[in-house]
């Protein structure tokens, strides 16, 4: 008899559990991600080079880590309140559905598809990613074309996948493409030889090149396949904390645009040179508590990781081993893309 | 369930006794006896099981569905029908980025079921093999089946799958492809032979006069020698193969299509591409350390008396394995052959981590691309459901076919 | 039929020695001569390359030429990646401390004397809490290191470890419930345990890490890891419960009638009398399960886990190291080795025994 009324008695807690689970759902992302005390946010399974990579100790680094760290310390006012969870290309959006992880940064690209459908939520822009195409020096290659019935290798489940597919339809070559699910499998499936080309990312490319045995065996050809805006993307509806990403990069932006750096930000805190960037270091006060968080997010997130343009140059740019030039993920006035909003 | 409950309540001879006992005790009495008795515990129990199971079934379906509600997932079946955009490495049906989902949903199932077909066929033949030679009393055979078997048998199919991966992708470029025999080459590209070029509707053709004869095979079992058969059965084949050639070809293609070098790569033949035979070898080399394990379980599992019976009766070695042991040791081991089989079919799934576009791999880039996780989860676990259940099923029917009948 | 059969030749001595062993027939003379060739053939390669022409150290990669023999100096550059995975570096003591606690564990349950239904669980609890506790630490001046950070060859000896303790209970119910006299729960329990086997691991494996956030409330979701590692468990259990029920029918009915006899309660028939005959019997099936288990553990590899599979990969999957596949591969080979066959060597030991009527 005993038996019967545990087991109805947990089936009812289960219902129950399930009516209070949708309730809590009431409560914003943001609201619980600082009940938490700490953010989820994507890493990669195995290593994506210059963006989500493991060190040979084990620690993460690259250029999404960065936003990760600069997202975590702007809510929670240390990168240390950071988890990042190790999740595949496939598996970043049944992820997020989830609520595996918050916040999905990780060079995605901004598609109808994943905007609509998969019940997704993108930020503006923080990175501006052209597809190329790599292939080896030695197939004397000038331009896709003369790949004509090669093998390609791409990442499974990308926006790449899709964009060589119509490339190649519409330009009429002929080849074959060969998707993996892992980083490490890809490289060394292209490094061995199996594929002639591997179509990515820009960065990705040259990250891969760089890190081969001898980078001049292999070629990024000038052709471009399509240019992809990347955004932080997270769940429908979380407006909140969508609000505070924008911001977040925002700040990385205008911090580059004003020249505040990790180095100086704290003399600029002391003597803000303008109205704007009182508001932006949280001199004047009232600015965090419009987007919920403490008033100087941004003096931390800048003391953390520094601005856009740091963050750049030390995971892909000159001050990395891969030396991307900035290209149009350069600031509006150098000649780029990016842009800071309006802080009033 | 619940007029199984009354009928049994009726006629339940607590009942009976509770009505003579004094009534304003009945109440306690009868909830007392009610309960020591045996078939009233039964069925609250199962009927409480049945409820709580029903429970729990309907607050997942619940909390799912609204779960997928409140994050504006779009669901049901209707993507199936939208074309996919990216298009499958290797597969037996044509598929590109025009392909809808259901089709190559449907090309990753018929991957998955070629690989393990072929795996299941050639990881026995090669087990019999190592079975063999572990039984044997040639102490050099012996031991070189059992280095094997303990090296394959112990460490872990994915590594081993990388490891052929890895080799395999390692071989030259097809510029410097080491051609093996004429016509025949080995690249990082994969294995590339000449093939006889049929259309499709040749081939078709072909296998519908195949499944006729084999037939008429079946049918004239009683009228002639089996040889006679067999030989019968060749002959009209082989006709009508050449009259097909001679009839149904067009005049330009050649009759055999070899692989020529043609800019990046070989056109004309087979290839078997480095993921699937990766795959394959990795699969096989595995399953045959399990397989001959099971087989020559079942070997040593024949009575010595039977083999010994058949020494008496002057049959050679071979005889005796072949007409006494091996059918004996069969059906001894068919049930953990069919474990091994069903084992070695979802041993497939690994094949998504060389780049193989195997039912696992198309759904997790179909969830990925489309975004329809549980509809996609629910067509992979059922896929996997009726391949396995399909082997059960015809192994259980071959068990029933040989099994020994009257006195074992 | 036959002729009548000379009387047996003499047999002793070296010589009738290797006739009887190699030179039986003229068939069996060939195949030993092959044979004989094949394993000098492949033993003097394996030799050269792995030993004889093998490059130990050396302060450039570009030393390592991939012709001659293997370059194991990856894995002197490489080996604490394999091992650890993405453990922090200065932490990872514990992680090496923690493997020993488990393994510990399983060489101490491997005694005979640990064999008691209430020994043996205690043991496990003990062995696998202290593995967690030392793993995730957050005590005692210990940094906590939480679970997406475990990796390497820990995170594959939780993995298993943590599946066994969940799964053999799991499993005992499971059997139980299938060899229940109520129709009911044994027909559902045999229905789900049937869907469970038919299934691949990775499918369900996949199931977990992904879909079933959505369908069960939030306080019962637990990190990744964690829900993988039950999913396995239930995998885990789907078998050995049909083991154990294997177990259950080889205990002569008579015994429970006897206990029933003498008004023993079921918990007490089960647990004192069934359960250590079912086990006892079922041994060598139950650690054959066992090494399947530990081997697939390699499978979590693919929904992003760094155990050490993983993390073998992620060693070889830069350009600096990417020729020196095999030499890592053999090494993780070789790890797996160690494992599996001590204990399915064990595992054919206890049989052996147990024919002799010793268990």
């Amino acid at each position: 008899m005993k038996s019967i009324l545990t087991t109805l008695a947990v089936a009812g807690t289960m219902a129950l559990g399930s009516v209070t689970a949708v309730q809590a759902k009431g409560q914003g992302l943001l609201d619980t991600i600082i009940e938490r005390d700490s953010l989820l946010c994507t890493g990669h399974n195995g290593s994506y080079l210059g963006f989500a990579e493991v060190d040979g100790e084990g620690k993460w680094q690259g250029f999404d880590i960065e936003f990760c760290k600069a997202l975590a310390t702007a809510i929670l006012g240390s990168p240390d309140k950071l988890q990042i969870i190790p999740v595949s290309w496939a598996q970043r959006f049944p992820s997020i559905q989830s609520g595996d992880i918050d916040v999905i940064i990780k060079v995605t690209g901004w598609t109808m598809t994943r905007d609509t459908e998969l019940g997704l939520q993108y930020s503006r822009p923080y990175f501006i990613g052209p597809f190329y195409v790599m292939s080896k020096t030695e197939l004397g290659a000038k331009g896709i074309a003369d790949l004509e019935g090669g093998v390609f290798c791409v990442n499974a489940g990308t926006t790449v996948e899709r964009v060589l597919t119509d490339y190649m339809e519409t330009n009429g070559i002929a080849y074959e493409s060969l998707a993996f699910e892992k980083g490490e499998e890809l490289r060394a499936a292209f490094y061995a030889g199996r594929c002639d080309a591997i179509a990515g990312f820009g960065p990705f490319l040259s990250a891969t090149r760089v890190n081969a045995d001898n980078p001049d065996d292999f070629e990024i050809l000038g052709d471009v396949l399509a240019l992809e805006p990347e955004g932080i993307v997270t769940r429908q509806g979380e407006d909140d904390f969508m609000d505070v990403i924008n911001w977040m990069v925002s700040a990385l932006l205008m911090a580059e645009e004003n020249g505040i750096t990790q180095a100086n930000v704290d003399e600029m805190k002391a003597n803000p040179p303008s109205a704007s960037i009182e508001r932006l270091l949280g001199v004047t006060p009232g600015v965090g508590t419009r987007l919920g968080l403490q008033d100087d997010w941004a003096y931390n997130v800048i003391k953390t990781v520094g601005n856009y343009g740091e963050i750049y140059d030390r995971t892909i740019g000159d001050g990395s081993r891969y030396k991307l030039p900035r290209g149009m993920n350069n600031l509006w006035n150098n000649g780029g893309l990016h842009y800071p909003l309006v802080l009033d | 369930m619940a007029a199984c409950t009354t009928r049994w309540f009726w006629t339940d001879h607590t009942f009976g006794a509770a009505f003579d006992v004094a009534p304003n005790h009945f109440g306690d009495r009868f909830m007392s006896q009610l309960f020591a008795s045996q078939k009233f515990r039964r069925t609250t129990l199962q009927v409480g099981f049945a409820i709580a199971a029903a429970l729990l079934i309907v607050s997942i379906i619940l909390t799912g569905q609204r779960n997928i509600a409140d994050q504006g997932i779009a669901t049901g079946f209707g993507f199936l029908e939208r074309t996919t955009g990216w298009p499958m490495n290797f597969s037996v049906i044509e598929v590109s980025g025009r392909s809808t989902y259901a089709r190559v949903l449907w090309a990753g199932l018929l991957n998955t079921m070629l690989v393990g077909f072929l795996t299941l066929v050639f990881a026995t033949i090669l087990g019999l093999l190592l079975a063999l030679m572990r039984v044997s009393s040639n102490t050099l055979m012996k031991l070189v089946g059992t280095i094997y078997v303990e090296v394959f048998r112990n460490v872990p199919v994915i590594l081993q799958v990388f490891f052929w991966y890895a080799i395999l992708t390692h071989l030259p470029s097809p510029k410097q492809a080491y051609s093996i025999a004429d016509g025949i080459y080995l690249s990082n590209r994969g294995l590339m032979f000449p093939a006889p070029s049929f259309s499709g509707n040749d081939l078709l053709l072909l296998a519908l006069a195949f499944v006729a004869l084999c037939i008429g095979i079946w049918a004239s079992r009683d009228r002639f020698t089996a040889t006679r058969r067999w030989v019968g059965a060749a002959a009209i084949f082989g006709v009508l193969c050449a009259v097909l050639l001679a009839t149904g070809r067009e005049a330009d293609v050649p009759l055999i299509s070899s692989p020529a070098l043609k800019g990046l790569r070989f056109v004309g033949g087979i290839s078997l591409k480095p993921e699937f035979s990766a795959l394959l070898i990795g699969l096989v080399l595995f399953g045959a350390s399990y397989i001959g394990e099971i087989i020559r379980g079942g070997l040593l599992s024949v009575d010595r008396g039977k083999l010994e019976a058949g020494t008496a009766l002057g049959l050679s070695s071979f005889q005796i394995n072949r007409l006494i042991r091996i059918p004996l040791a069969f059906r001894a081991m068919l049930p953990s052959l069919t474990n091994q089989y069903v084992w070695l079919m979802k041993g497939t799934t690994v094949g998504i981590a060389i780049g193989y576009p195997d039912y696992f791999a198309v759904v997790s880039t179909s969830i990925n691309q489309s975004g329809q996780t549980m509809e996609l989860m629910t067509l992979l676990m059922g896929g996997f459901i009726v391949i396995n259940y399909s082997i059960g099923f015809a192994m259980n029917m071959l068990n029933e076919r040989i099994k020994l009948k009257g006195r074992s | 039929m036959a002729d009548a059969m000379a009387p047996p030749a003499r047999q002793m001595g070296a010589i009738a020695w290797l006739r009887k062993h190699f030179f039986n027939t003229w068939y069996d003379a060939i195949f030993s001569i092959i044979f004989a060739v094949l394993i000098f053939w492949g033993l003097q390669a394996l030799i050269g390359w792995a030993f004889v022409n093998a490059i130990w150290r050396v302060e450039n990669k570009n030393q390592c030429t991939h012709d001659a023999g293997a370059c194991w100096a990856v894995i002197e550059s490489r080996g604490r990646l394999i091992l650890f995975g993405l453990y922090p570096y200065e932490e990872q003591w514990r992680s090496t401390l923690a493997c020993f606690a488990v393994i510990i564990t399983i060489a101490l349950s491997c005694l005979p004397r640990f064999w008691s239904i209430r020994r043996l669980p205690l043991l496990w609890v003990v062995g696998f809490g202290a593995f967690v506790l030392l793993m995730r630490g957050g005590f005692a001046g210990l940094p906590l290191v939480t679970s997406e950070k475990w990796g390497g060859l820990s995170l594959t000896i939780f993995i298993f470890s943590g599946v066994f303790v969940i799964g053999m209970p799991l499993a005992v119910v499971f059997a139980l419930a299938r060899r229940s006299s109520l129709p009911v729960i044994a027909k559902s329990t045999g229905f789900f345990i049937d869907i469970v086997r038919s299934l691949p691991l990775l499918t369900i494996l996949f199931a977990a890490a992904v879909i079933v956030p959505l369908l069960v409330p939030e306080w019962l979701q637990g990190s990744k890891l964690m829900r993988v590692v039950v999913a396995f468990a239930v995998f885990f259990a789907a078998y050995q419960a049909e083991i154990i029920r294997a177990g259950l029918q080889s205990t002569p009915d008579g015994q429970a009638e006897a206990a029933s006899a003498l008004g023993m309660p079921y918990w007490s028939l089960v647990v004192d009398i069934l359960l250590p005959q079912a086990f006892r019997n079922t041994l060598p099936s139950t650690i054959n399960q066992a090494v399947i288990t530990f081997k697939e553990t390699s499978i979590v590899t693919i929904i992003g886990f760094f155990e050490v599979m993983a993390s073998g990969n992620a060693a070889i999957g830069t350009g600096e190291w990417g020729n020196q596949y095999i030499e890592v591969y053999v090494f993780l080979a070789l790890i797996y080795f160690v494992f599996v066959f001590g204990l399915s060597r064990y595992g054919a030991w206890l049989e052996k025994r147990m024919r002799l009527g010793h268990a």
